[in-house]
């Protein structure tokens, strides 16, 4: 069932028939007192013309109705961005960018839009969401150390990339598109260690930072990332884990 | 990462020259490190973010009131691996028009997500008066370093510590050098 945004005067408007008992998205109940549909977040949302029939308040008011299925099958969860400038001017404190979170999890696996759930399974399988293996990893990391080193217009003599140094100061984390899309943008942090004479180091595995089950409401497999990446700073007893991302 | 950066700024552990972005400078507020932030931990990076930035760009302008009520990019939550081009594209205009009226050349955007939608997608896209670059804050930062020598013994240990970790890798090293 469709809700019409814009007046089309030969649409059919439909009764809508929400399903209270079994809700999957479990929005508070108070939520249906709290929000009084007064548009502050629509006003407040970048997205608010994106997705024709669907905004902010739109949104919310059918999860307060129980229309759980429209929500978690339309496109907006998606299209929302999750940047919370609609709860951040909401005099009400509602939690959006919870809740379509919560929607963009309801939704089957197969269901979630582009190549986010490919990428997460790669991630849960290979330890980075592009499945780069861990011996390219390593040799791209000798190769690129020894390019600052000896970088023609600014050499860094002395410095490599350390890998799995245990007793470290930090634990350096790294988004998985860089080393594969653009390897030389590793540099820039890497040279702000050179001159700090950080103590810091690279995981061997499980080195992603990224975590896409953020995006796809999967807490489950975001644990699993999470997790991973504090098993390395404990295994390499380091103090700290930088999150560059 | 701006506390890790602004601890090596206040300890003298780096120094910049702020001759090299003499350009007029806007900061794009990644909603992540400001406004989720202040959700998240009560704390949020927009000031610190503005004093670390300062430190390499003498011309800086503002592009919002606030950090916090600063406008998204468009390409948060994942947009850029979904077939969302138009909604990025819808989304990502108030930023365009933010940036274009700022009149700066450069834009600092201290996130992955923020600047490949500010650089290579709204860039191509929308007219955003002097926009010429964008850069992430560390790359600004790492750009304006002014680096104090390492002694002999320094380079030395760590060739030392080099070869052995590579080599217990497995990585052949001797064929690049």
């Amino acid at each position: 069932m469709a809700l019409s945004n814009q007046a089309d005067p030969t649409a059919e408007v439909q009764p809508a028939t929400g399903d209270r008992l079994h809700r999957r998205v479990a929005l508070s109940p108070e939520l249906a007192d709290r929000c009084y549909a007064c548009g502050t977040c629509v006003g407040s949302c970048p997205a608010s013309d994106s997705v024709p029939g669907w905004d902010a308040r739109k949104a919310i008011r059918a999860l307060a109705l129980g229309l759980e299925d429209e929500v978690v099958d339309s496109k907006w969860p998606w299209v929302c961005t999750m940047c919370g400038r609609c709860e951040y001017n909401c005099p009400q404190g509602v939690e959006l960018t919870k809740t379509f979170r919560a929607c963009r999890g309801q939704r089957e696996r197969d269901k979630v839009p582009g190549t986010l759930q490919q990428g997460i399974l790669m991630n849960l399988e290979r330890g980075n969401n592009f499945g780069i293996p861990q011996e390219d990893y390593l040799q791209l990391l000798a190769e690129l150390g020894v390019e600052l080193e000896d970088d023609p217009e600014q050499p860094c003599p002395g410095f490599y990339v350390p890998v799995d140094k245990v007793g470290a100061n930090l634990l350096v984390t790294i988004n998985a598109r860089v080393p594969y899309t653009e390897p030389d943008n590793l540099k820039w942090w890497w040279r702000i260690f050179y001159a700090a004479r950080e103590d810091w180091t690279l995981p061997s595995v499980n080195w992603d930072g990224v975590n896409w089950a953020l995006y796809t409401g999967d807490d489950a497999s975001m644990k699993i990332g999470v997790e991973r990446i504090i098993e390395n700073a404990r295994r390499l007893q380091v103090r700290s884990i930088l999150y560059p991302e | 990462m701006f506390d890790l950066l602004k601890e090596y700024f206040d300890q003298g552990r780096i120094s910049v020259d702020p001759t090299r972005h003499t350009m007029s400078a806007t900061i794009h507020d990644p909603c992540n490190y400001v406004r989720k932030s202040q959700k998240a931990f009560g704390v949020h990076y927009g000031d610190m973010i503005r004093w670390l930035a300062a430190q390499c760009c003498p011309n800086m302008v503002e592009m919002c009131d606030d950090p916090l009520n600063n406008y998204c990019c468009g390409n948060g939550g994942g947009a850029q691996v979904m077939p969302n081009d138009t909604e990025r594209l819808a989304h990502g205009q108030y930023k365009a028009a933010q940036i274009k009226a700022t009149g700066a050349e450069l834009v600092i955007s201290p996130c992955h997500n923020c600047r490949d939608q500010i650089m290579k997608f709204l860039a191509k896209q929308c007219d955003m008066g002097n926009y010429k670059e964008t850069k992430y804050l560390w790359e600004v930062i790492s750009d304006s370093l002014v680096y104090e020598p390492w002694s002999d013994a320094e380079i030395e240990a760590a060739h030392t510590a080099r070869d052995e970790q590579f080599e217990g890798f497995g990585v052949e090293l001797e064929e690049m050098e």
